[in-house]
């Protein structure tokens, strides 16, 4: 039995080191990066030992909250969306017609394209006076005259929602059409004879059996939101001023931009934690179950 | 025994490659120059650099490829001389590097090398220095230029008020262009080019003489004022310059939609020769005008040369230096790409007046005019708070007054947090 148990470590060691070298060891040093006052381009304040001071800069840096908020706004309106068509397109999607496959291949075609190519197109289309997004506004008679959409906080979120919503809504309906599959056609079916409409099954069989689904999609696109960063860095730049700036934008800026390690480290830790515990309280609180064991 | 032959054989490779590099280190030093070496400005620097080659047979000069992208070749920089590596020997700096390099020590101080500096722009100059010591030399000059269409506009403006004036009166006009005045005003460093200038028409100034912060006072706040009054008042402006660069006001000017633009030189070769340019012939430039309790002001760009501090081959590095900086060459470099000469002496030369896309006098006084950014190590931090308030003045999210408040007290924070009293003063290593 000991000589069984010690295999077993010989051999899952390797798997241990890899991911102590890929996961643990770049963690454990951004860790210890973020406790230093680390700044690359003031080589004369040295690399000091400041404990949690970075944290406390944090705590009172009002564009690292309001960075927060813009991620949090973001998370929610787009996946919000993304949710609720990407439920339609599956309930569509999971009916049995003809061309069934091609439609299935070419909704995923905005997923498959680049966030940092999707972004750009969408910035074109919204970026000039005379962009198409302004033409057809002004013909379809929404707007009276071209607007500028970058200059102003409400109408920039608008390219950014849209392009975040067309991109991966597909990604949300395949996920949710995996789950409609697993449901057993005959509780449809007993339904149908006990006299229940289409409505009430939706709500009462569809739904409830769906959740694990739903949840496991929640949680993807949650930690997906909360790290967005090419689509923004693209399509506003986090402007106009910052107020589409997110998070991760912020810490590029931190870290890459101004070169300030401790802090930008700091940063990340930051986000790894929130991450983290959105991500744990979607498995304890929610009860998503990342196994396979449900049904 | 093949183990101990292979392990001679070995031996003597090493020795013999050792033996040559130190018969390379006695014959001459090899150094290394970076800097941009894309297109036209490549070419030239590979023929300059075969030049000095030729001339100095006891220098070996390579050139190491670095980004062309200004911002790239920065982190690059700053991660080399951080590791304390000696190459480049020869780094390119833009206008607003020196003194962040010189205050981290990364760059040598160039007194010892006794260069000529009153024959450069004082301008220029006074970019380059920092605690006293000069520490790069102005390879080439940049500055904003006020642009103007001669078929709307005869003359040039003598104030922003008559600028403006002019500008309404022009695009009131039957078929006359639809914008007034064109600039950069997107939320990058190319906004506090534009800035400067305004600023230093008001008389006002980012930091003053004593190295105090002086964004949030009377002048700097009529400047954003009256920038701001142009989109939103006169409308001279378009509500689109927010979002635009260099080249989107370029387009504008460039397809006759507008009346002024600012601009650096490099758009006056395009509008002249460029297929599709509706303004050739019909445009001139002139510096930007200044307005009641100010001066003409430019902003000032460009490219300096400085040592890396831990190359190993500094003497010959500045010769290397002298010899890219000295006339002849900076001569070469107009004629070849377009790019002002830091010596106002040269602005004499017949072979530059032989070069069409420069309207020389008018650039001269511009570049005599012209305001270096802030000289201080911890500029582009600054500059950043200062792009993201002075977009949210200019964007209506503040009221001018209340983002430069911010802004200052952004600064502030900044200096205390990075140790100093004063930005200009010394500090540092």
């Amino acid at each position: 039995m000991k000589y069984e148990a010690r295999l077993g470590w010989m051999l899952v060691a390797p798997a241990i080191g890899v991911i102590g070298l890929i996961a643990i060891f770049p963690l454990g040093w951004t860790l210890w990066e973020s406790l230093h006052m680390h700044e690359l381009r003031m080589p004369w304040l040295g690399n000091p030992f400041i404990g949690l001071g970075n944290y406390a800069e944090i705590a009172g840096d009002p564009r690292f909250w309001a960075a927060l908020g813009h991620t949090a706004f973001f998370t929610v309106t787009s996946i919000s969306l993304e949710l609720v068509i990407g439920l339609f397109l599956a309930l569509a999607m999971n009916r049995a017609y003809r061309g069934r496959g091609l439609v299935r291949a070419a909704i995923l075609v905005p997923w498959a394209i680049p966030t940092v190519v999707a972004a750009l197109l969408w910035r074109f289309m919204f970026e000039s006076e005379s962009g198409i997004a302004n033409a057809i506004l002004v013909d379809v008679g929404i707007l009276d005259q071209p607007i500028v959409w970058f200059i102003e906080t409400a109408t920039a979120w608008v390219p950014v929602i849209l392009a975040d919503v067309w991109k991966t809504t597909p990604f949300v309906a395949l996920l949710l059409l995996a789950g409609l599959q697993n449901i057993d056609l005959s509780l449809y079916e007993a339904a149908a004879v006990d006299g229940a409409n289409g409505w009430w099954q939706l709500r009462h069989i569809t739904l409830p059996l769906l959740k694990p689904a739903i949840l496991v999609t929640l949680i993807f696109r949650t930690l997906d939101g909360f790290r967005v960063f090419d689509l923004i860095y693209v399509l506003t730049g986090g402007g106009p001023g910052t107020s589409t700036e997110p998070v991760a934008l912020y810490t590029f800026n931190a870290l890459l931009q101004n070169l300030r390690f401790g802090y930008g480290s700091a940063l990340s830790v930051v986000i790894f934690a929130i991450t983290f515990g959105l991500a744990m309280l979607y498995v304890k609180g929610l009860g998503v179950r990342l196994g396979g064991e449900e049904r | 025994m093949p183990h101990a032959t292979t392990i001679a054989v070995a031996a003597c490779l090493l020795l013999a490659a050792c033996s040559d590099t130190e018969s390379d280190r006695q014959q001459g030093s090899v150094i290394k120059f970076s800097g941009s070496a894309l297109g036209a400005e490549g070419t030239l620097v590979a023929r300059q650099i075969d030049r000095f080659n030729s001339l100095h047979p006891d220098i070996h000069v390579e050139l190491q490829r670095t980004p062309d992208d200004a911002t790239q070749r920065h982190q690059l920089y700053v991660q080399w001389l951080n590791a304390r590596v000696g190459t480049p020997d020869i780094l390119m700096l833009d206008a607003i590097w020196t003194p962040e390099f010189a205050a981290a020590g990364w760059i040598l101080p160039l007194r010892r090398f006794a260069p000529a500096i009153a024959d450069f722009f004082p301008a220029t100059v006074e970019a380059n220095t920092w605690s006293g010591d000069l520490y790069a030399l102005p390879w080439f000059a940049d500055v904003g230029l006020l642009y103007r269409r001669t078929d709307l506009v005869p003359n040039e403006p003598r104030s922003l008020d008559e600028l403006a004036t002019e500008a309404a009166r022009a695009i009131k006009r039957p078929g006359g262009p639809r914008y007034g005045i064109v600039w950069q005003g997107a939320r990058y460093e190319g906004l506090i080019t534009t800035f400067m200038e305004y600023l230093g028409a008001f008389g006002g100034q980012i930091l003053d003489e004593r190295g105090r912060v002086a964004i949030n006072r009377p002048e700097a706040v009529r400047a954003v004022t009256f920038m701001r009054d142009q989109l939103y008042e006169s409308r001279i402006a378009p509500l689109d310059v927010l979002t635009w660069h260099e080249e989107e006001a370029r387009f504008a000017f460039q397809n006759g939609n507008a009346v002024f633009m600012r601009n650096w030189p490099y758009a006056f070769e395009q509008l002249t020769a460029s297929a599709e340019s509706r303004v050739a012939g019909k445009f001139a430039v002139s510096p930007m005008p200044g307005a009641a309790g100010g001066r003409s002001t430019a902003a000032l760009g460009g490219a300096q040369l400085a040592i890396n501090r831990y190359s190993e081959s500094p003497d010959a590095a500045y010769r290397l230096i002298a010899y890219l900086t000295a006339p002849e060459q900076m001569i070469e470099r107009a004629q070849a790409v377009g790019q002002y000469p830091t010596r106002p002496a040269l602005y004499d030369d017949p072979r530059l007046a032989a070069v069409r896309a420069i309207p020389l006098q008018q650039a001269k006084r511009a570049i005599e005019n012209a305001t270096p950014r802030p000289v201080t190590p911890i500029y582009t931090e600054m500059s950043e708070i200062l792009q993201i308030e002075l977009h949210r003045a200019l964007v209506r999210q503040a009221e001018p007054q209340a983002a430069m408040n911010t802004a200052a007290s952004r600064i502030e924070a900044l200096m205390k947090r990075t140790g100093m009293r004063t930005l200009t003063g010394a500090t540092g290593r």
